[in-house]
C-alpha cells in the first residue's frame, strides 16, 4: 500500500510494558499508516527522568538512550510516552548528541488522518470524555489531536467536558495521594455527569491510575489506542484490565508457565498487590 | 565517551540554567499563583512572592523555606506557570532543577524526601516477560 515507508525508531518506554496489547496494537498502526517501525523500550532504554534524585545516575541513562538511539540509524524516532519524549528537549538532548529527529505518536498519526480514516472500519458504539491534563500541550496539542482521532471511528462520540487535571500524567500523582484521590473522583464524577459511557485516557500512566476504578465498577477506563485498534479489527486483547478486575483470580489468568518466568516470589511479592490494589471509589 | 565527561556534560546544562533562572527571575510570584498544586502542599502559602525566594535559595544551594520544599514536593509539570510568567524565566524547569536539587539529585544535602520503589525496573521487566514474546522480549528491550 505505501511501498516507500519510511524506516522509524518506535520508542515505547518503560512503563507501557504492562500493556502489550498497546505496543503490538500501534506497531500495526505504524505499519498500516505507512511506517517501518523497530520497536525498542524497557528499562534498557531509560530516559531517565525517574532518577531525579541521582542526577549521576540520570545522566548516564540519558547518554546510554540517546546512543542506542543514534546506533539505529533511523533519521525519525517516534516516542510513546510523554515522559521520555518531553525529557528527551528537556534534558537528554542537551547534554547528548542526538542524531535524529523526535515526533510523538499522536502528533504522527494526526498528521496521517487522511491513510488511517479508510482503515477506521468497525464501528465502535461509545460515548467517551477524554481524560485531559493541562501539561504537555505546550509540546504536543494532545486534547485537541486525540479528539480528531477518535471522531474518525465509526460510533465513536466524543462528548465535551470542562475538567483538565493538573499535571502532565496520573502515575506521578502517587506521591501526592489526596491530589490522585481527587483526580479520580472528579473523573467519575464528569463521566457520569456528562453521559458518557467511558473515559478515553491518552497516556499510559493515566490509563494504569484510571483502570482501577473500571475495576472497581465505577466507570469505563480505555487508551484512545484500544479504540483504534478495534476499529481496525486488531484482535489484541487487555490483559492488563482483565487481570486488574480478577484481583487473586489473575494469577489463574497469567499461568503457572509465565509466572515461573517472572519468579514466583517476585511475582507475589511486587506483580500481584499491584494487580489487586484498587482505588477508593 | 569517558563516565565524568557524560556526568560533567549534563551537569554544565543544569548549571548553566540554574545561572540563567537566578539572574533573570524577579521573584513577582506569579508561577506560584498560577500553579494549580499548591493546595496540596504540606506546608500552604498564599502568597507566591514569599515562596519564589526560599525555591531560589534550593537552587543556589541553600536551605529552602517550609513553604518552598512544600511546593517542590507537589510539583506535577503542569507547566501552566510558563505562560504565567512575565520574564520568560521557564518556571517549569525552575521547579524540575530546584526539585532535583532538594531531593540530593545535584550532589548537595537532601531537603525533602522522594519515595523510592527498590522494584521499579524489576515490576517492568516482569511485566514485558508476562507480555512481550521471548524474541520480542530480546529484540526490542
Amino acid at each position: 500500500m505505501h511501498p516507500d515507508k519510511e524506516r522509524v525508531t518506535f520508542w515505547y518506554g518503560c512503563n507501557v510494558l504492562r500493556h502489550g496489547d498497546i505496543i503490538h496494537a500501534c506497531l500495526d498502526i505504524l505499519r498500516a499508516v505507512g511506517f517501518d517501525p523497530a520497536p525498542v523500550g524497557g528499562p534498557d532504554y531509560c530516559c531517565g527522568t525517574v532518577k531525579d534524585a541521582n542526577q549521576v545516575a540520570a545522566g548516564g541513562m540519558a547518554t546510554r538512550t540517546v546512543n542506542k538511539l543514534n546506533a539505529k540509524q533511523r533519521e525519525r524516532v517516534v516516542a510513546w510516552c510523554p515522559s521520555c519524549h518531553s525529557h528527551m528537549s528537556d534534558f537528554m538532548d542537551k547534554a547528548n548528541e542526538r542524531q535524529f529527529g523526535m515526533t510523538y505518536l499522536v502528533e504522527l498519526l494526526h498528521s496521517h488522518r487522511e491513510r488511517l480514516a479508510p482503515l477506521l472500519v468497525n464501528r465502535v458504539p461509545m460515548r467517551v470524555v477524554l481524560h485531559k491534563h493541562v501539561g504537555f500541550q505546550d509540546l504536543v496539542p494532545v486534547n485537541r489531536m486525540v479528539p480528531d482521532l477518535l471522531r474518525m471511528i465509526p460510533g465513536v462520540e466524543v462528548l465535551e467536558s470542562d475538567y483538565v487535571t493538573p499535571g502532565y500524567m496520573c502515575t506521578s500523582f502517587t506521591a501526592v495521594p489526596r491530589a490522585l484521590d481527587d483526580i479520580l473522583a472528579n473523573t467519575v464524577s464528569t463521566v457520569r455527569a456528562s453521559g458518557a459511557d467511558a473515559v478515553v485516557c491518552v497516556f499510559h500512566q493515566c490509563f494504569r491510575e484510571l483502570i482501577g476504578l473500571e475495576a472497581a465498577g465505577a466507570i469505563q477506563v480505555h487508551n484512545y489506542i484500544q479504540l483504534l485498534a478495534r476499529s481496525m479489527g486488531l484482535p489484541y486483547e487487555d490483559e492488563y484490565k482483565a487481570w486488574k478486575k480478577a484481583g487473586d483470580g489473575a494469577t489463574a489468568m497469567i499461568g503457572e508457565k509465565r509466572i515461573a518466568a517472572v519468579g514466583v516470589q517476585f511475582y507475589e511479592r511486587a506483580v500481584l498487590p499491584e494487580l489487586k490494589k484498587l482505588p477508593r471509589v | 565517551m569517558s563516565r565524568p565527561e557524560i556526568g560533567a556534560k549534563l551537569k554544565a546544562f543544569q548549571r548553566k540554567e540554574v545561572e540563567r533562572i537566578l539572574s533573570s527571575c524577579t521573584q513577582c510570584g506569579k508561577c506560584f499563583e498560577a500553579c494549580p498544586m499548591t493546595p496540596y502542599s504540606k506546608a500552604p502559602a498564599t502568597d507566591g512572592k514569599a515562596v519564589v525566594p526560599g525555591v531560589l535559595a534550593v537552587l543556589r544551594g541553600e536551605q529552602g523555606s517550609p513553604e518552598a520544599l512544600g511546593w517542590l514536593a507537589v510539583c506535577m509539570r503542569s507547566g501552566v506557570c510558563v505562560p504565567a510568567c512575565p520574564e520568560n524565566v521557564d518556571p517549569k524547569m525552575m521547579m524540575r532543577l530546584a526539585r532535583m536539587t532538594a531531593l540530593g539529585g545535584r550532589g548537595l544535602p537532601k531537603q525533602i524526601e522522594a519515595k523510592e520503589d527498590p522494584d521499579y525496573f524489576d515490576r517492568i521487566r516482569a511485566f514485558a516477560k508476562l507480555q512481550l514474546s521471548e524474541e520480542e522480549q530480546k529484540d526490542w528491550t
